[in-house]
């Protein structure tokens, strides 16, 4: 059963093991530049929507940095799809492309479990406690498929590594910096309160931060849409794929 | 010249199974094209079971183009494509598992060690546990590189990585292997062994070869039949004697000041009496598949 999600999945993890030492140092180094610069630096001391800065600031640096790792697959499938090929032994495979979206989503969320490892230990040097429930984890699931969903299919539509580069700069760096992680939406001005509501990061700071502060506030609506967004991205990514060509 | 086809094959599904002796391969009308440039303009070929056939043509012949849509990897514009039979569609997962493809470029994951490569890809097929093992150990055997087994398929030489490609779409015991240029790349001494090898396979595992070449030795060395292709269409197809006998099976070389000019004999004794009445350098040899390209083009293969 789904021996095709499940060979892609044994792929990308093998090679994932062979450079986890640079994986975790890569979610290690950026989040603690944010924390010293944002959260000692500018914030200290702020209170941010009735807690200290940190608290505020920490359950949005474990999203942003979860979401930059699941996304990144995005990268490794393009180059695996136009520099070295190995992308052709799963179009060559016989089974269906869905399964080639499955297992690459399971490989994102993977690797965006890493740098949610680190922030929880940077939380206990900081006195931050957070709380790991599982209202959390189902909010970090979703949050890692739509965004290691976003990879693949930003991966299948550009036609080029430099196509890849561009959509980063244009869509995900923008992402991170007007989606709550640093400050809240509800205190934007009305032009990136829009922006900001289009960004699905946006919905999942906030849920995780709820679920991770322990600030229940109407999120079942928050998990409704995360699950609208998935179903609709894989079946997005589903049909896009279908139709890529070498 | 007309490639070989069989037009009165029958096309209606419904007679498709009273005939229980198909082709491997049947294709017929196959087009595609990028953007304007037509890369494939109708191909039609038949392939029998343990077949070892060569495509042979100069670059940008529309190899590469034909391959990707006979795995499906390209969609065809038009045109069909079936495999015993079976029209291929993209759901055709019974009819992957009969194919093994070999690319142009050695796409393995250089991190991964050479029996780690041969494990996703049978995983890849649904292989697993015990048979999936036996079939990674005679793969490596097959390849000679059971001492790599677990060497990162990055520090390899060219040819072992060759090697490992191919028992690694070997794998899953295809019926038919596609081969893009296999040698392509390799020093000599390395493509011989890979003629070996190839020849090993087609004979030991009765496997169907369809591979393409630029380099004429490489057809004629391999292949049973050839089909030449120029611009995206056969320009003539049979076994690399039938082609030299068709165009001449003796050539003079007639050397001028510049060039070269050539005139083929049926037999040996017509040109050596030719040979007599030229008061010129000339030279008398047998015809190349070489000969046969540049009298049906005009043009060198591999310039
Ligand atoms: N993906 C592509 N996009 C645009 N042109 C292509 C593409 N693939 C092949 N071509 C063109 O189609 C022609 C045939 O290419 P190809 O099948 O690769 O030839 P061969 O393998 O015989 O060298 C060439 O002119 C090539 O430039
Ligand atoms: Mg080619």
């Amino acid at each position: 059963m789904l021996y095709g999600a499940r060979g892609i999945y044994l792929r990308e993890t093998l090679i994932l093991r062979r450079k986890l030492f640079k994986t975790l140092l890569a979610s290690a180094v950026s989040p603690a530049l944010f924390l010293l610069a944002f959260g000692f630096g500018v914030g200290r001391g702020a209170m941010v929507g009735g807690q200290d800065y940190l608290s505020f600031l920490i359950p949005g640096l474990l999203t942003m940095a979860s979401m930059n790792q699941s996304y990144a697959i995005a990268t490794e499938i393009n180059i695996s799809r136009f520099y070295f090929k190995v992308f052709e032994e799963y179009l060559l495979a016989p089974f269906g492309r869905w399964q080639i979206v499955l297992g690459e989503m399971f490989y994102g969320i993977t690797r965006g479990l890493i740098p949610v490892a680190i922030i929880a230990l940077y939380s206990l040097f900081c006195g931050v406690s957070l709380h790991f429930s599982p209202a959390f984890f189902l909010a970090l699931l979703l949050h890692l498929a739509i965004f290691s969903l976003l990879g693949i299919l930003a991966a299948m539509i550009v036609r080029s590594h430099a196509d890849q580069a561009t959509v980063n700069a244009f869509l995900i760096t923008p992402m991170m910096f007007l989606s709550g992680t640093f400050f809240p939406v509800e205190k934007m001005p009305l032009a990136i309160k829009a922006v900001a509501s289009i960004f699905p990061l946006t919905y999942s700071t906030r849920l995780i931060r709820s679920t991770l502060l322990q600030q229940d506030n109407g999120n079942g609506l928050l998990y409704l849409l995360l699950v609208v967004m998935v179903i609709i991205l894989f079946g997005l990514t589903k049909r896009i794929i279908e139709r890529v060509e070498v | 010249m007309p490639a070989s086809t069989t037009r009165d094959y029958p096309d209606e599904p419904g007679t498709s199974h009273l005939d229980n002796h198909h082709p491997e391969i049947l294709v017929s009308g196959l087009k595609r094209s990028f953007g304007k440039v037509e890369a494939v303009r109708g191909i039609d070929l038949e392939l029998h079971s343990g077949e070892l056939f060569a495509f042979l043509g100069p670059n940008g012949a529309g190899k590469t183009t034909t391959i990707n849509m006979l795995t499906g990897l390209l969609r065809p514009d038009s045109g069909r494509i079936c495999y015993q039979g079976e029209p291929f569609v993209a759901t055709a997962y019974e009819v992957r598992r009969r194919i093994g493809v070999v690319p142009q470029h050695n796409n393995l994951d250089r991190e991964l060690t050479a029996a780690e490569n041969l494990r996703v890809h049978g995983r890849l097929f649904g292989l697993g546990g015990p048979a999936l093992q036996q079939r990674i150990e005679s793969c490596l055997e097959l390849a000679g590189l059971s001492e790599k087994r677990d060497t990162p398929a990055g520090k390899l030489s060219g040819g072992m990585k060759r090697k490992l490609v191919i028992v690694r779409a070997l794998l899953h015991e295809p019926a038919i292997l596609f081969l893009d240029e296999p040698t392509a790349g390799l020093d000599p001494h390395s493509r011989r062994k890979i003629w070996a090898f190839l020849r090993r396979i087609n004979q030991e595992q009765h496997c169907t070869l369809f591979l393409t070449t630029h380099y004429i030795e490489e057809a004629e060395q391999l292949a049973e039949r050839v089909c030449f292709i120029d611009q995206g269409r056969i320009i003539a197809s049979g076994s690399p004697d039938e082609l030299m006998k068709r165009t001449g099976s003796y050539v003079l070389d007639i050397y001028n000041d510049e060039d070269v000019d050539n005139e083929f004999f049926n037999d040996r004794a017509t040109a050596m009496a030719r040979l007599e009445q030229i008061d010129r350098t000339v030279r008398i040899r047998k015809t190349t598949l070489e000969d046969v390209f540049l009298q049906l083009t005009g043009k060198r293969i591999d310039p």
